[in-house]
């Protein structure tokens, strides 16, 4: 038969899989010192009682007083607790402390949990200490060092992902704490002159572009109008002059957007008739007779080769 | 009063909501240790209410589970130094998260003491005869201070324990 031992042991291993939790936690709990003093078998001196712990005297304490809260149901370490109970225990252990300061006349208190083997922890069963403390009385003493910033960072991107997956918070309130920055707000709507200058310019204005920087004054729109300067035709809706001779293909385009926007203006009416050149070279001659005064913003038709662009951003672009 | 908790820069905390903040301090005994602390500043444990005292405390334990899934410590210690001979170093109430393993060099045991049955027998009249009180506390807890209020006579024999050990340890306090 001893095909037949591995399947015994095939299901024994089974039977155990099915039954250890509870077997195992009766085994321990049969096992638990702890767990026969709550249920009575072991008499110890009982502090406080309710239904979900007890607090004892600790028979070899390190202090007079040392006390020892337990749970009455049988969990090994911290985690297994669920959290109403150890809500309750923090509490109680808090008036424990309490009744401690109160009773025993001592200066202070530690409470302590040792959680897993490598913590000092020697039961298994769940405890907190509460333990009366006086000066140098050397019952526990830890000596602190100084953490290297280094280490400090190591071990907060090491606990935090994990501390806030426990601590369910979301990951939008992560973010929350990186500083938003709105890049696309919008700059206020400014003028651009110069102070001999007649007219005021949008900013991407030919003649705006053309205003030396040590000249050049920036204004609000209400400062603008205040100023006695005339807006530039790019305010008022008519379309900049082209800055150069126009040829061929970008020609009859500019002579398109030229034309209606000389409708609009009165005083250069009189040239929307005549052909597209015409009005070229006339925009182009009477600009340096109106500005006169405006050196500065003078234009000057020294971009031949930029020509072959019909848009006026590229055109302003240029400039720079 | 100059508090170091209270004034922490940013950098130091790991997280924080409205009521409690998890840092890692620049001190400690072994590295990786975390401490909890109620953002509100009370000196010692007793000024600490229950609610607040309680969730401290579950905070602490999901900062030692997280201990426990990404330092690798084989355990943790859950301490609360409370009052200047406790080793208190800062006048702001504050859980510690020590992880631990088992080389390290850290020892957290104490000298256990031998008390005989008699000296038992003493303490435990000496602690209960404050025992109904802290009963009542327990309890009070969950009914919420309304309820206490009623019984006048509790609340004075609290509120003296209470302000007679407060002014000391605040005189205490460094």
């Amino acid at each position: 038969m001893p095909q037949m031992t591995p399947e015994q042991q095939k299901a024994l291993q089974e039977k155990l899989k099915n039954m250890s939790p509870e077997e195992l936690q009766e085994f321990q709990k049969q096992q638990c010192i702890f767990c026969q003093i709550i249920s009575g078998k072991v008499p110890a001196k009982k502090v406080y009682e309710d239904d979900q712990c007890i607090a004892i005297l600790d028979i070899n304490p390190a202090a007079k007083g040392h006390l020892l809260l337990l749970p009455k149901e049988h969990y090994a370490i911290m985690p297994q607790i669920p959290e109403p109970i150890l809500a309750h225990l923090s509490v109680v252990s808090k008036h424990l402390s309490q009744l401690l300061l109160k009773s025993l006349k001592v200066d202070g208190t530690t409470i302590f949990v040792a959680n897993g083997l490598a913590a000092g922890q020697k039961a298994q069963h769940f405890m907190i200490h509460i333990i009366p403390r006086k000066e140098d009385d050397n019952a526990l003493q830890f000596e602190e060092k100084v953490i290297s910033k280094e280490i400090q960072d190591k071990v907060k991107v090491a606990v935090e992902n994990k501390l806030y997956q426990l601590l369910e918070v979301k990951k939008e309130s992560i973010q929350l704490k990186l500083p938003q920055e709105d890049y696309f707000e919008e700059k206020p709507e400014f003028f651009i002159t110069s102070e001999n200058a007649k007219r005021y310019h949008k900013e991407k204005c030919a003649f705006a572009q053309n205003i030396n920087s040590e000249h050049r004054i920036e204004m609000t729109p209400e400062q603008a109008a205040n100023s006695g300067k005339k807006p530039c035709t790019c305010i008022t809706g008519e379309k900049i002059p082209l800055p150069a001779k126009t040829k061929t293909e970008s020609e009859l385009d500019d002579s398109k957007n030229n034309k209606p926007a000389k409708k609009i203006s009165p005083a250069k009416s009189t040239h929307s008739t005549k052909s597209a050149k015409s009005t070229k070279k006339n925009s182009k001659s009477k600009v340096p007779q109106k500005e006169e005064e405006e050196p500065e913003e003078e234009f000057e038709p020294d971009q031949e080769d930029t020509n072959k662009n019909v848009n006026l951003d590229d055109i302003a672009n240029l400039f720079r | 009063m100059n508090c170091e908790y209270c004034e922490l820069r940013k950098s130091a905390i790991l997280y924080e909501d409205k009521d409690v903040a998890v840092i890692v301090k620049d001190t400690a005994v072994t590295s990786g240790q975390i401490t909890v602390l109620p953002k509100q500043h009370f000196t010692i444990l007793e000024m600490v209410p229950n609610e607040l005292m309680e969730k401290c405390f579950l905070v602490a334990n999901k900062v030692s589970m997280a201990i426990f899934e990404s330092v690798g410590s084989q355990g943790t210690n859950i301490m609360i130094q409370n009052g200047l001979s406790a080793g208190q170093t800062v006048p702001h109430f504050a859980i510690e998260v020590v992880p631990r393993r088992e080389e390290d060099s850290l020892n957290f045991q104490w000298q256990p003491k031998q008390l005989s049955e008699p000296e038992l027998e003493s303490l435990l009249s000496q602690l209960s005869e404050v025992k109904v009180n802290l009963k009542e506390k327990a309890e009070a807890k969950d009914k919420k201070e309304i309820k206490v209020k009623d019984e006048n006579t509790e609340i004075i024999v609290e509120k003296e324990g209470k302000k007679n050990y407060l002014l000391k340890s605040i005189r205490r306090t460094p």
